[in-house]
């Protein structure tokens, strides 16, 4: 008896095991379908600005987080994963280790290291194709050509040398190799030829030194110059010089290391700054550098490379890593501890931090960019629409008058000519680039367009910004160089400006000291009124004539002095870099304004293109002739 | 005969009494029986006071399982990092405190990696095993080598032992298995009586698999809608693998013997790496060769003074080439070697009080090539001692009680600092409330160190020769209950554990560019809850139900910094829920021939794959249906052995794992194979 009391104890005891057990078990949550990662938006800002940046966080090797986020300046919206939702069927998502990021064009390229791809996408980051390559690090573009650096070459050598490729981002073929030294990572172009670093990051305690120089024409190396030991990166500053960051031996202790920012002239001179920069942004005459070591943010002129304060702080950073300047703002990442979130901050340039957004793995890259996407409700479709860029997307013509800053704003380069002149117009004011272009003296002139008609609706049209602005404590006098607009309609349907243009008529159209028919001879040899500040070429070097004439309006002079201070007055309205951007009002232009060559009114729907040109001519001896100049151009009504 | 004896076994470890038997015990066991079937002399003080998880014998081979790792995911407690396929590197964790932290005895000795600290357990077969063991702390035996209270899990494993009955001279077995992705396994043994005290034992075995096996990778849209469903074919993972071993066994009296055992193990093997996008195979390929030699010799004096001397020598080698061209091509060799010595001693001062002591010795060299980094027969070597004290004793049957010191002092060479020794103790007790009613109340509290890898100190690179081993407290208490009768036995248990490990060598990105170094950054503090229950019913017509649950609750957190983003969260890998049950149904029939059935379940909740608990690094839980199926006929008694009466047995089994075929993956990126197949067909006299 005792012996079955004890079998029913026993089995009310594991009969109570059991239901415990199966309890622990309908806890057990159960496998459901693998649905894909999500994009998830999180509001970091109140603060607007125009257009958005892409963040490519590189991902830990081997765990396939690559992750491309997305944040729209313009809502202060950041997005996670923004790459995911938009391209919910590639397989196995974005890939393994991202490791450069640009856009060029209408394109946005991404190096993806470890799945030995550049994947190519719309400016939405919508994939477009994908070129093999493998161990690709870098990218740089020029004449609408990729060059790609790699580790490898498409056959492996025992020397281990890398090669750059070079491919045609319209068809995404590859279509030459050069071999290069060993891990080649960043490149430049410069003057028709490609510089790109030889790291030797494979080869611990015996790294390269060098930098190759590629021939674009030719396609081959024409020369490695020795810079220091393991150069990573590469950059081109506002002097034509490549700054160059050699990371020294990483086997040696921090204090031993013989890290420097090589500075090499187009004479292949070299400056030595004893400086570790782990990363490098060149801004405007400002070259930023991340210190790994000190844990700093330092700033160095690109003028007299001399070291400046910088208000920015980010010695609080575990890992700073990845930098872009702006001319807005300063953006730089926090990897942490590389296998965790890290943390975007931007910072203006008083070194107040704007905000900050959680970023994925290690963070490393960053690219600005004009679109402002927002998450459409179905992430799965492509946005209805087509998506138009509210900013000017091209550059048609570009003649500045002799001035202090042509050649400089854009940069003329051996080799230039007009077409490629306006490729570096587009450069800097594309996308709401902000960069400044100078149409030189009187009669200097650019014309532009939108990659859609501008409609001519209620109000005020177009926005064209310029670098005006009020004298302290007035709105009455200020830098005005105030320029004329005309406007066009592609009543050819050739895509070509070649059609009758439309003066935008301004307040003083009728000033009858105004002269409307007005013209210039500029003349090559005539080029000998310097300023002792710009000693650059006046002359357009562009141009293979020696002489060309500019035509148009001559608005009378504005200038006065006060408190010894030459200074303009502001214009009511209707002219180009005459108000400060910030007044919307005052630096756009309603279409309903045109007028055609005799003055009469005329009723255009819509516009193609626009363009502006300086029309005033005053020269003074100090700050040299007043010239207009432009940043960019918005469409109202796309905003 | 055979079933009697197993039948005094079971009842000796089974009857409510205080006898249990570890490692040694099982050795005088088996002497025991080998002279006269029945006395056993096992006495109280020396048996574990916490008993180990146990898999073995036909219970073992009944399991779903080709190796020891396989084997080791029916035990609670434990995470199995497995990286797929039969070649793929598995490893266990036990009680989320790293893997580096269980150590692996291989017949007693403990199997050391001093490059990585890690033992790959899915390399050791199952075919030769005759019972695996998991102890959380240490054995709780007082009478051991001194390193062995040194780790803070450690998994025995235990391979056959001869024993004959009279008049057999010779055992033979043969072993044929099959299966998915090309599996070919045969195996050899055979036991040989030299003298009636000295035997020899001979294993052999070759695996190879192509390691082809398909996987897919499906992920659908919020709405449902598939975003993409592909199939592809792991490739490079593939294994061939030969195992040889050699066993001699000299019981030369009542209470000493002798054991020498050699080992050795050649492989090649692809190593399939993370599928990637765009990267669906990779290039790594290694070579391994592992052998070793290890001898015990243990006797007792005046039934009061025993000593066990171990001694050990190893040898590895493993070359490592990458031939995927698009990367760093590498080209490396290792070889490593170990010689281990250990002296431990005990003394019974009264019957109810033991006290030990040992002392253990052992000196590792690396030296490594690597072709392209230009390092070249560089040399690294540490020599590590060990002592224990130990005692234990007991309070009439009510209270059994271990405590421990243990003092560790390793010396690096090339290493700027010296560790002072470190003194760890350890301190295990059972209660047992009720004598009559075999119900314990256990507890222990137990501190170790993990001590830094070769690879921890001197990796190129990443090495950090100025690290501090590693500390985990445990603390534990647990509720055990086993009754048995005619027509049940059962072991219920229920565990709480505490752990903290503290100075936890991780990874750490360091100053400049992307370099990774390791350093001493880490707080992890663990929660957990076991929940086992193994039953066996013997039902009407010689029909056995056997039912193995298990199940493990754990918080194992991060709370290193609070001001990092994953604070408070579970670290990578480790599940707050997993478990595993198997129920299996076995028919002996008249004549002796068995059949059976065998179920099993294995859950693994849902994990992240990286410190932050965030939905990028969400993993899925897994779980996997398997199923297996058996027979055992006794052919006839072969006309030469009729004498001895010995019979030839033949044993048949097939396997169907992962059932339903789930795609999942136990390490992110490392897809595990889908449904597939084993047969196996065993002829053993």
């Amino acid at each position: 008896m005792h012996n079955r009391s004890k079998i029913l104890n026993l089995l009310s005891f594991s009969a109570a095991v059991f239901v415990l057990t199966a309890l622990a078990v309908s806890l057990f949550s159960c496998r459901g379908e693998e649905v894909i990662y999500p994009t998830i938006g999180t509001h970091v800002t109140d603060e607007v600005q125009n257009g958005g940046l892409y963040i490519l966080c590189e991902g830990n090797m081997g765990s396939n987080k690559a992750r491309l986020d997305y944040m729209n300046l313009k809502t202060g919206d950041y997005y996670s994963n923004w790459y995911g939702s938009r391209n919910p069927k590639q397989l196995k998502e974005l890939g393994d280790v991202g490791n450069d990021i640009q856009q060029y064009g209408g394109r946005l390229y991404a190096v993806i290291n470890c799945s030995h791809k550049v994947e190519v996408m719309d400016l939405q980051a919508r994939h477009i194709g994908q070129i093999e390559i493998s161990n690709c690090r870098y990218m740089a573009f020029k004449n609408d050509k990729l060059y790609v650096s790699a580790y490898v070459g498409s056959v492996a050598t025992p020397e281990l040398v890398g090669s750059v490729f070079e491919i045609d981002t319209a068809t995404l073929q590859i279509t030459r190799e050069v071999k290069v030294g060993h891990q080649p990572d960043e490149l430049v172009v410069m003057d028709d030829k490609l510089y790109v670093v030889n790291s030797g990051g494979y080869l611990m305690n015996q790294y390269d030194s060098t930098v190759s120089v590629i021939d674009l024409q030719t396609f081959q190396e024409i020369e490695q110059i020795p810079v220091g030991l393991n150069p990573t990166r590469i950059r081109k500053d506002s002097q034509n010089r490549l700054w160059i960051c050699c990371q020294g031996n990483l086997s040696e202790s921090e204090a031993n290391r013989d890290y420097a920012v090589v500075i090499l002239d187009n004479t292949n001179r070299k400056t030595l700054l004893s400086v570790q920069a782990s990363a490098i942004s060149i801004q405007g005459s400002t070259a930023y550098i991340i210190d790994q070591i000190a844990g700093s943010l330092r700033a160095f002129s690109t003028i007299d490379l001399t070291e400046q304060p910088t208000p920015i702080d980010i010695t609080a950073f575990e890992h700073p890593y990845g930098l872009l300047a702006t001319p807005q703002a300063l953006y730089v990442t926090d990897a942490k501890n590389y296998v965790s979130s890290g943390v975007l901050h931007c910072f203006s340039y008083d070194g107040v931090e704007r905000w900050r957004a959680h970023t994925g793995d290690i963070p490393g890259h960053l690219c600005r960019v004009t679109g402002e996407y927002t998450l459409s409700p179905d992430t799965t479709k492509p946005d209805p629409q087509p998506t138009h860029s509210p900013y000017l997307t091209r550059v048609y013509e570009y003649l500045p008058a002799m001035g202090q800053f042509v050649n400089e704003l854009p940069k003329y380069e051996e080799g230039d000519d007009a077409q490629s002149m306006c490729r570096k117009c587009e450069v800097s004011m594309t996308n709401n680039a902000g960069g400044l272009i100078s149409l030189g003296g009187w009669g200097g002139y650019i014309t532009f367009g939108f990659d859609h008609p501008v409609q001519n609706k209620e109000g005020r049209d177009i926005q064209i910004l310029g670098n005006a602005f009020y004298m302290s404590g007035s709105t009455e006098y200020g830098s005005s160089e105030p320029g004329i607009v005309l406007v066009s309609l592609d009543e050819n349907h050739n895509g070509l400006p070649d059609d009758t243009w439309y003066e935008l008529k301004a307040c003083l159209y009728d000033d009858p000291q105004t002269q409307h028919s007005y013209s210039r001879t500029y003349i090559r040899a005539g080029d000998t009124l310097q300023n002792p500040f710009h000693k650059q070429p006046y002359y357009p070097q562009w141009l293979t004539a020696d002489e060309y004439t500019l035509t148009g309006a001559k608005l009378p002079p504005q200038s006065v002095t006060i408190s010894g201070q030459t200074v303009q007055r502001i214009l009511e309205y209707g002219y180009v870099d005459n108000k400060p951007n910030k007044d919307t009002e005052g630096t756009s232009f309603d279409i309903s304004w045109a007028v055609d060559e005799s003055g009469n009114p005329v009723t255009l729907d819509s516009i193609h293109f626009v363009r502006v040109y300086n029309a005033v001519d005053e020269t003074f001896e100090q700050t040299g002739e007043l010239s207009t100049e432009i940043r960019g151009a918005i469409d109202l009504h796309m905003q | 005969m055979a079933n009697r004896r197993f039948l005094i076994v079971i009842l000796a470890l089974c009857a409510g009494s205080v006898y249990a038997f570890s490692d040694t015990e099982l050795d005088s066991l088996y002497r025991d029986f080998r002279i006269d079937e029945v006395e056993i002399t096992a006495r109280a003080l020396t048996k574990d006071v916490i008993v180990p998880q146990t898999l073995k014998g036909e219970e073992l081979q009944r399991l779903n399982a080709l190796s020891v790792a396989d084997a080791l995911r029916y035990f609670s407690g434990v995470q199995l990092k497995d990286y797929g396929g039969v070649g793929g590197i598995k490893t266990i964790n036990v009680r989320s405190m790293g893997s580096q932290h269980t150590a692996v005895y291989y017949n007693g000795v403990q199997i050391g990696n001093a490059q990585n600290g890690q033992v790959d357990l899915g390399r050791f077969s199952l075919d030769n095993m005759e019972e695996i063991q998991l102890y959380n702390g240490q054995k709780s035996d007082i009478f051991q080598s001194a390193r062995e209270f040194g780790a803070a899990g450690s998994v025995y494993m235990t391979t056959r032992k001869p024993y004959f009955k009279e008049n057999e001279r010779v055992h033979v077995r043969g072993k044929m298995r099959f299966g998915s992705f090309a599996l070919a396994n045969p195996n050899v043994g055979v036991d040989v009586k030299l003298t009636d005290a000295l035997s020899m034992t001979i294993d052999a075995e070759y695996i190879y698999s192509d390691g082809k096996y398909p996987f897919r990778y499906k992920r659908v849209l919020p709405s449902g809608e598939t975003a993409y469903d592909t199939t592809a074919v792991r490739q490079n993972g593939d294994v061939n693998a030969v195992r040889a071993e050699l066993g001699l066994h000299h019981y030369y009296s009542n209470t000493g013997f002798w054991r020498v055992h050699g080992y050795n193990y050649w492989s090649e093997r692809g190593v399939p790496g993370a599928i990637v996008n765009n990267v669906w195979r990779n290039g790594e390929r290694l070579w391994d060769r592992s052998s070793f030699v290890q001898g015990i010799w243990q006797d007792e004096w005046f039934r009061r003074w025993s000593t066990r001397v171990v001694a050990k020598y190893a040898n590895d080698y493993t070359h490592y080439i990458n031939y995927d061209q698009r990367l760093l091509p590498s080209d490396n060799q290792y070889w490593q070697q170990e010689v281990y010595v250990s002296w431990a001693n005990k003394v019974q001062l009264f019957r109810w009080w033991d006290v030990s002591l040992a002392y253990d010795y052992q000196f590792n060299a690396l030296r490594k090539d690597e072709k392209i980094t230009g390092v070249t027969d560089e040399r690294f070597y540490r020599h590590s001692h060990w002592l224990s004290a130990a005692t234990a004793f007991n309070i009439k049957e009510y209270l059994r009680l271990q405590a421990s010191v243990l003092m560790t002092a390793i010396t690096n060479h090339h290493s700027p600092i010296t560790n002072s020794p470190k003194v760890t103790p350890g301190v295990f007790v059972s209660f047992r409330p009720y004598p009559a009613i075999d119900l314990s109340l256990n507890a222990f509290y137990k501190q170790s160190y993990r001590y830094p890898t070769f690879n921890d100190l001197y990796y190129t690179d990443l090495g950090n020769a100025n690290l501090r081993p590693e500390l985990a407290r445990q603390h534990s208490v647990s509720l055990e209950y086993k009754a048995n009768s005619q027509w049940l036995t059962a072991n219920v248990a229920l565990s709480y554990y505490y752990n903290r490990v503290t100075d936890k060598i991780i990874a750490y990105p360091k100053g400049q560019q992307f370099r990774w170094t390791m350093l001493n950054l880490g707080e992890v503090k663990i929660n957990g809850v076991d929940a086992k229950a193994d039953m066996s019913f013997f039902l009407p017509l010689r029909f056995v139900l056997r039912t193995r649950l298990n199940y493990t609750y754990q918080t194992a957190i991060d709370v290193t910094n609070p001001n990092d983003t994953y604070f408070g969260h579970q670290i990578p890998y480790i599940p707050r829920h997993s478990g595993s049950a198997v129920v299996g149904l076995e028919w002996e029939s008249k004549r002796g021939d068995h059949y059976g059935f065998n179920y099993s379940f294995i859950y693994v909740g849902e994990r992240y794959s990286q410190q932050e608990n965030i939905i990028y690094n969400y993993v899925q839980p897994w779980y996997t249906h398997d199923l297996s199926m058996y027979g055992e006929w006794c052919l006839a008694n072969s006309r030469e052995l009729i004498a001895n009466s010995q019979k030839v047995w033949l044993k048949a089994n097939i396997e169907i794992n992962n059932l339903l075929g789930q795609d999942y993956e136990v390490i992110q990126n490392y897809p595990m194979p889908k449904q597939n197949v084993r047969c196996t067909i065993a002829v053993k006299y």
